[in-house]
């Protein structure tokens, strides 16, 4: 790593660049385009964001107060969890902790910095991380592995059974920072009284573990009204998924980011709820006066990425979506599995409720909750068995009426990269096309945006859906 | 000794084929979590899949993406090309990601090549913690295989077989830590290629034949004098591997000798012996999950490492090798943590990357070995 990326704490230079984005907007126009002028790096993704309007604004108030978080958390008497994105952060808020996302924070600096997370990345690899582990954790990890970051007080994954190259960072940064380790793991099978009974045993253990760490028993009034915020969240999750449905619809595709990342960070508390609330009152601005998301302003196509986004610098992969007239019905991230959507009705046993009656209620809750999370709902057993990676797709591909479905992930995805193969096969038996893309969705240096875009195009042409 | 390397050496050797001209079943596995006790409970002979003699990768690279261990690459290819066709059965283990995939892999390959896809095939599911919740749900996975093999194989596999199995397992793990005693002296009987050699067997062989092979080789290993000019005790771990050239490749430098491994083919498969009395299935499940010393079994380092510097020192080992496939990120991550930690202890390490199979990169392998060798070597002198 460079002397001089060394100058300076991670998080602090995080956390202030995202402030003084978010304050941005306030001033007047002029003002914000003459900033624009002296942060030539992050002024596209930063535009791209301010493009949205309120909801983008909103967005970066979110990311500014989850770096405040961050910074502040030892000021205010607050222990550190590093966890991972399939992670609910609620429970965390519940035991008065706060929540540091590896994968979110890789994503806003990859999408931030002219560099990406490059650097970080190659730390990683420096204290013997293989360079062939996932670049989604290992970019901000590598911040806190060189000592750049906030203290960690304790780490908690839950990617073993579904993802070995997240849980071995994890497992990795426990030793190597010589923290407090704690994992959930999952079965093979989702839905199942046995498997939702194994999903209840662990997170009770879990809890025993936070609560050893933070010499604190476990609050269930403070769970419960979590969780009474997250019925809020997922009222309007679920408008907006239905604002999806329509054709052309009104969400723009980058409208997806901001619904799982505002997940990933703040389930359960009101800072996320406002996003949501700018999120769905924008978009039925939009339908009501009958304007497409897309900024084309024709809708030419719908895609389902089937994995994850694209974030390497400058926003580029929505960007393009927009430029091409793309709808983005949204990635395994993107949805929460709430038994109240749509999409659920054709998915039995894959989806979630929500129950604050009694103590038992709210565990079991948070339980199933988490375990429908991204990746570890539906890539932990095999992709054709009922209910996984092919099932969800394709419901999901036939709700939304998509006309192609994409692969993007990392480089470091053995899951997925194990079975992409046969699972694009199976998918385009049903009449659906595939395009795999090859690149790492936080590394640029994998493979560069412009030779993925060349490829999507190329895709998009031969196949005849543009 | 030779049938130990015949049957390491190739995958159709001569005990298996006889087994199978008898017309009885063979089912093959992934992963060193399956109790091959049920199995020969059941009369069926359990044999541990490999890659070996693999001379391409025109099958596998057509159903794994690009960014996978090599492992189940070599497993799906050889599949493919109907060296497996002799399985009756088959049962993927979630060792790790790649290998878990090999499951929907290895089904699809089925489809596209007649006859490559047995009838018994099964998912195994493996927790990843080894204690409460985690070993009782290991122990309904074995219970469900059992009930499986009984249903598909139309046999019985009671407690009493089950014990019995057990208690010959065992023999050849008490013979396979009496050689491993003799490995480790301080004047070895043995090299690792022949030790190596042994514990692969011990996983394909007829368990009988194996025992009793063992019992000869070490009764006939009391005369053997000790091996000349031992002057660098070797320590290898890592990746999966069963890979005799790797350890006669290291071993073919002057005065190397591998005298202690943690390898998932080797020794520590097998482990100390199961317990005999109370539940069977139990005792099944407190050896291969409970005993686990896995870095798939996460937030375990300090244990793994206690174990390996307990090696090191039984064995008086001078240097350790630490290899991973590439793409193996669970022993790739704790390699380097090995490494920190060895190395602050004064152990000279040597961490290398290589592929499955073939050994292609056998040049580079040797300097690599070679150069680390020396270290050893001139870190001894000088000690000396």
């Amino acid at each position: 790593m460079r002397a001089e990326a060394k100058e300076y704490n991670y998080d602090w230079m995080m956390g202030s660049i995202l402030e003084a984005a978010a304050k941005l907007p306030a001033g007047s126009r002029k003002e914000t385009e003459l900033t624009l002028r002296y942060i030539p790096h992050f002024k596209y993704a930063l535009g791209t964001l301010l493009d949205t309007g309120p909801p983008g604004v909103q967005f970066l108030q979110m990311l500014s107060d989850y770096y405040k978080n961050i910074i502040t958390a030892h000021e205010q008497g607050k222990k550190i969890v590093a966890t991972t994105f399939c992670s609910t952060p609620v429970i965390f808020y519940a035991m008065g902790l706060v929540p540091l996302t590896f994968e979110v924070l890789t994503a806003v600096g990859a999408m931030v910095w002219k560099r990406g997370m490059f650097e970080y990345m190659d730390y990683g690899c420096e204290v013997g991380m293989p360079e062939t582990s996932c670049s989604a954790q290992r970019g901000s990890l590598g911040a806190y592995l060189a000592g750049l970051g906030e203290n960690i007080d304790l780490i908690v994954c839950d990617s073993p059974g579904v993802c070995d190259t997240n849980a071995t960072a994890f497992a990795f940064a426990a030793e190597y920072l010589d923290k407090p380790f704690f994992q959930l793991n999952f079965p093979s099978t989702l839905g199942d009284e046995r498997s939702q009974s194994y999903h209840v045993e662990d997170f009770k253990a879990m809890i025993g573990f936070l609560e050893k760490q933070t010499g604190e028993k476990f609050a269930f009034d403070r769970l419960e009204a979590y969780l009474k915020e997250i019925e809020i969240q997922d009222a309007i999750t679920a408008d907006l998924e239905d604002m999806l449905l329509l054709v052309p619809t009104p969400i723009p595709p980058i409208y997806t980011l901001m619904i799982y990342a505002g997940r990933f960070c703040f389930a359960g508390h009101p800072a996320y709820t406002r996003v949501l609330e700018q999120l769905r009152d924008e978009a039925r601005r939009r339908m009501a006066a009958g304007i497409p998301g897309l900024r084309a302003g024709v809708e030419k196509l719908r895609v389902l990425m089937c994995y994850i986004d694209h974030y390497t610098v400058d926003m580029n992969f929505y960007n393009y979506l927009e430029t091409r007239g793309i709808a983005n019905t949204g990635s395994i991230l993107t949805r929460n599995f709430r038994d109240s959507n749509t999409y659920c009705q054709s998915l039995e046993g894959s989806c979630y409720g929500i129950d604050t009656s009694t103590p038992e209620a709210m565990l079991e809750t948070v339980a199933q909750m988490n375990a429908r999370l991204p990746m570890v709902r539906s890539i932990r057993g095999p992709y054709d068995q009922h209910g996984m990676w092919f099932d969800e797709c394709l419901a999901l591909a036939r709700l939304y009426n998509v006309d192609c479905i994409i692969y993007n992930g990392t480089s470091g995805c053995r899951n997925t990269w194990g079975m992409i193969k046969p699972f694009a096969r199976d998918i385009e038996n049903q009449g659906i096309p595939v395009h795999i893309m090859y690149d790492d969705a936080f590394d640029d240096r994998v493979e560069s945006w412009e030779a993925s875009r060349e490829r999507l195009d190329e895709f998009f042409t031969v196949r005849g859906l543009l | 000794m030779q049938v130990f390397h015949d049957v390491a050496g190739r995958i159709e050797s001569r005990p298996l084929l006889d087994w199978k001209a008898q017309g009885k079943p063979i089912v093959g596995y992934t992963c060193s979590y399956l109790p091959a006790e049920v199995f020969h409970a059941a009369g069926i002979l359990p044999v541990r899949l490999r890659g070996i003699e693999t001379d391409g990768m025109d099958i596998g690279d057509v159903y794994f993406g690009p960014f996978i261990c090599s492992f189940p690459k070599c497993l799906l290819q050889l599949v493919g090309k109907g060296k497996y066709r002799f399985l009756d059965g088959a049962v993927i283990t979630p060792g790790c990601d790649s290998m878990r995939r090999l499951d929907e892999c290895w089904r699809k390959a089925g489809k596209d090549y007649e006859g490559v896809l047995p009838g018994f095939y099964y998912y195994f599911d493996v927790p990843h913690k080894a204690e409460g919740h985690g070993l009782q749900w290991f122990v309904a996975e074995i219970e469900y295989l059992i009930a499986e093999v009984e249903d598909y194989f139309g046999v019985e596999i009671t407690d009493e077989k089950l014990r019995a199995s057990i208690a010959e397992y065992n023999k050849g793990r008490r013979l396979l830590e009496a050689v491993e005693s003799l490995r480790t002296a301080e004047s070895p009987v043995i090299s690792g290629a022949d030790a190596f050699s042994a514990t692969i067997a011990g996983a394909i062989m007829p368990r009988g034949e194996f025992t009793e092979q063992m019992a000869a080789w070490l009764e006939a290993l009391e005369e053997k004098p000790p091996i000349d000019n031992v002057q660098k005790r070797v320590m290898l771990i890592g990746s999966i591997s069963d890979d005799l050239e790797l350890m006669r490749l290291i071993e073919s430098q002057s005065g190397a000798l591998v005298v202690s491994e943690n390898l998932c083919f080797g020794a520590r498969r097998e482990g100390r012996p199961v317990d005999e009395s109370g539940d069977p299935v139990k005792a099944l499940a407190d050896h291969y999950l409970g005993a686990s010393i896995c870095p798939r079994m996460y937030g375990k380092y300090k244990q793994r490492r206690a174990l390996i510097e307990q090696k090191i020192e039984g064995a008086n080992v001078d240097g350790v090798i630490m290899q991973n496939i590439r793409f193996c990120d669970l022993h790739g991550a704790e390699n380097a943590l090995f490494e920190r930690d060895l190395e602050a202890l004064g152990i000279p390490c040597l961490r290398i990357e290589r592929e499955y199979g073939p050994m292609i990169d056998r040049g580079r392998l040797k300097l690599r070995i070679n150069a680390f060798l020396e270290r050893i070597g001139r870190r001894k002198r000088n000690a000396g």
